[in-house]
């Protein structure tokens, strides 16, 4: 079904094109760091105004597993405008790369740019502020591949749309992400929230996630029902999002690539 | 049939829907066999860059079929999209990476065996190897188009679409492309559709030309056979001392010219040519010079447009 040659091929291209952009690598490292120090600080100042505990590691928790879901959106998007900016569509799609195929490398490739970004957001985040991501134990694994997920669900609607209306709405490429943040309970719980935004939560998956983080803080226990709901939601979304950019990809080739341009 | 790479029939392609609709082709049918050059002409909007996009599989056609090498297309995508290739002007290439990284990443992308031995050919073919580490954005406009024409044949298709292949290359690298094209021809049988606005060109690298406009096959023939359509001939004449005389018999015989001090054009039939000579001659009008200029595919191209366009 899959050629892994051509799939390489675009991983290839993608790893070169991030070694010859400071925009990318900036990303990658620089903005993480910034946003460690930024809310790593003003965490530290409401933990010692409160004198509670949790204030920090709360702060860092969504800084630090926040950047999951926004990294794993932004590279699918941005890696669809760099083949727009690049004018280099057609040349892509004129070859024999079936459209599963790139849906693929993108995903490895934002996977592996994810991970590096994630191990060292981790590494500083513990350097500067003693924040130890592994108190989440066995169950980091479950949660990154939930928010993951989320990601890659928001990054193929954004792209989706990219794909047909181009570079005249590439902003959502920067905004998609934001979209759910709110509803996600990243830094703050649920009960927080208006009555009516708590309920779309429910139908947001990242907020069983951020929720069931805090739980593990405070309690210990995970709760396996918001795990499970996560899970269910992003299989459920994350097939619509891909089936949705094949349509808009199918659409957008109804009236040619070439005007893309 | 059996020796053509590309079988297009009743292709179509309209945006929209009625009263908006816009028919940017309109039931194009041609073919191009094995080892033939096909030009594709049209003035701006004619329908050659719809039909290349279609060629190409990066636009779905309204209707009609596409068939290379005796498959259909759309069935047979990835198998045959191996075997075919592109160049376009219009078409750029990532603009951060270096020439190298863009050829290893294509030739990754259509599998191509051996491919450093393939990427040096090209490169040395194309006199572009020094340039292997330049980036792409610091390419001059000819060196770009000259790495497109590597990309477009590293997997040595079998056809290849070429959308102005020589579109800002300078004269020595034309003529250098040119017999390129025409070796590949040649010796490897590779056929090519060939859209260009120089009209020389054309006529030096095509077998047969297809005339495009608004969408519709105007006119197809080999480009000898369309310029010999048009029998207008321009006869260009040098006359000082016999001018007054010359522009008596030019009004007696009711032949329409311009004059430019003493310097005449006349465009007539190519029939009458030797009959107007022996008329000059009988008239006793002495010329100091003398040129005949038969009609070629771009008068032949600018009459056919002009014509249709009228009709339309």
């Amino acid at each position: 079904m899959f050629n892994f040659n051509r799939v390489f091929a675009m991983v290839f291209r993608y790893t070169i094109y991030l070694r010859h952009s400071f925009d990318r690598l900036s990303d990658m490292f620089y903005w993480p760091i910034m946003d460690l120090f930024l809310w790593g600080l003003t965490g530290l100042y409401f933990a010692g105004l409160n004198k509670n505990p949790y204030g920090i590691d709360i702060i860092l928790n969504g800084v630090v597993f926040w950047l999951i879901v926004w990294r794993a959106q932004y590279e699918i998007s941005i890696n669809l405008l760099s083949e727009l900016w690049d004018k280099n569509m057609v040349n892509i799609f004129a070859s024999p790369l079936k459209v599963g195929e790139w849906i693929l490398s993108v995903i490895i490739f934002g996977l592996l740019k994810m991970i590096v970004s994630f191990i060292f957001v981790s590494i500083i985040s513990f350097a500067l502020y003693k924040y130890n991501i592994f108190l989440y134990g066995f169950y980091l694994i479950p949660i990154i591949i939930s928010l993951l997920l989320t990601g890659w669900t928001i990054g193929f609607i954004v792209s989706g749309f990219l794909i047909r209306y181009g570079q005249k709405i590439q902003t959502i490429a920067w905004a998609g992400g934001a979209i759910i943040a709110p509803l996600s309970a990243i830094y703050f719980p649920l009960s927080v929230l208006p009555y009516w935004a708590q309920k779309a939560a429910l139908i947001v998956p990242s907020s069983y996630i951020f929720e069931g983080m805090r739980q593990i803080l405070f309690t210990g226990n995970i709760s396996y029902d918001k795990l499970l709901i996560s899970f269910l939601l992003n299989f459920i979304y994350l097939s619509f999002s891909i089936m949705f950019f094949v349509f808009m990809f199918k659409k957008s080739r109804k009236l040619g690539l070439g005007r893309l341009i | 049939m059996e020796n053509n790479v590309l079988d297009v029939k009743k292709l179509s392609k309209k945006f929209g829907s009625p009263p908006n609709e816009f028919i940017a082709l309109d039931n194009v049918s041609f073919s191009i066999k094995d080892g033939e050059i096909l030009g594709l002409l049209g003035p701006n909007g004619a329908g050659k860059t719809t039909t290349i996009q279609m060629l190409l599989g990066v636009m779905d056609p309204s209707f009609g079929e596409i068939n290379y090498f005796g498959k259909n297309f759309k069935k047979n995508r990835e198998e045959t999209l191996k075997k075919i290739n592109f160049s376009s002007t219009y078409i750029s290439l990532p603009w951060s990476l270096t020439v190298s990284e863009i050829l290893e990443i294509f030739a990754r992308l259509y599998e191509i065996p051996d491919r450093k031995r393939r990427v040096e050919k090209l490169l040395n073919d194309f006199e572009i190897e020094s340039l292997k580490k330049k980036q792409f954005y610091m390419l001059s406009a000819g060196e770009k188009t000259r790495l497109l024409l590597t990309k477009a044949f590293l997997n040595y298709p079998r056809i290849i679409l070429l959308d102005e292949p020589t579109a800002s290359l300078d004269v020595e690298i034309a003529v250098k492309v040119r017999k390129f094209l025409k070796i590949q021809q040649r010796e490897y049988k590779v056929s090519m559709l060939f859209t260009s606005h120089n009209m020389s060109e054309v006529e030096e690298m095509c077998d047969r030309v297809i005339i495009l406009n608004h969408g519709k096959i105007i006119a197809e023939d080999t480009p000898e056979n369309l310029a010999n359509t048009i029998s207008d001939t321009e006869v260009e004449l040098l006359i000082k001392k016999d001018a007054q005389k010359a522009i008596a018999l030019f009004k007696k015989i009711e032949i329409p010219f311009e004059q430019d001090r003493f310097s005449f054009k006349i465009i007539i039939d190519e029939k009458r040519v030797a009959e107007f000579l022996i008329l000059l001659a009988e008239e006793k009008i002495g010329y100091e010079e003398i040129s005949i200029n038969k009609s070629d595919l771009e008068d032949y191209f600018m009459q056919t447009i002009e014509r249709n366009n009228y009709n339309v």
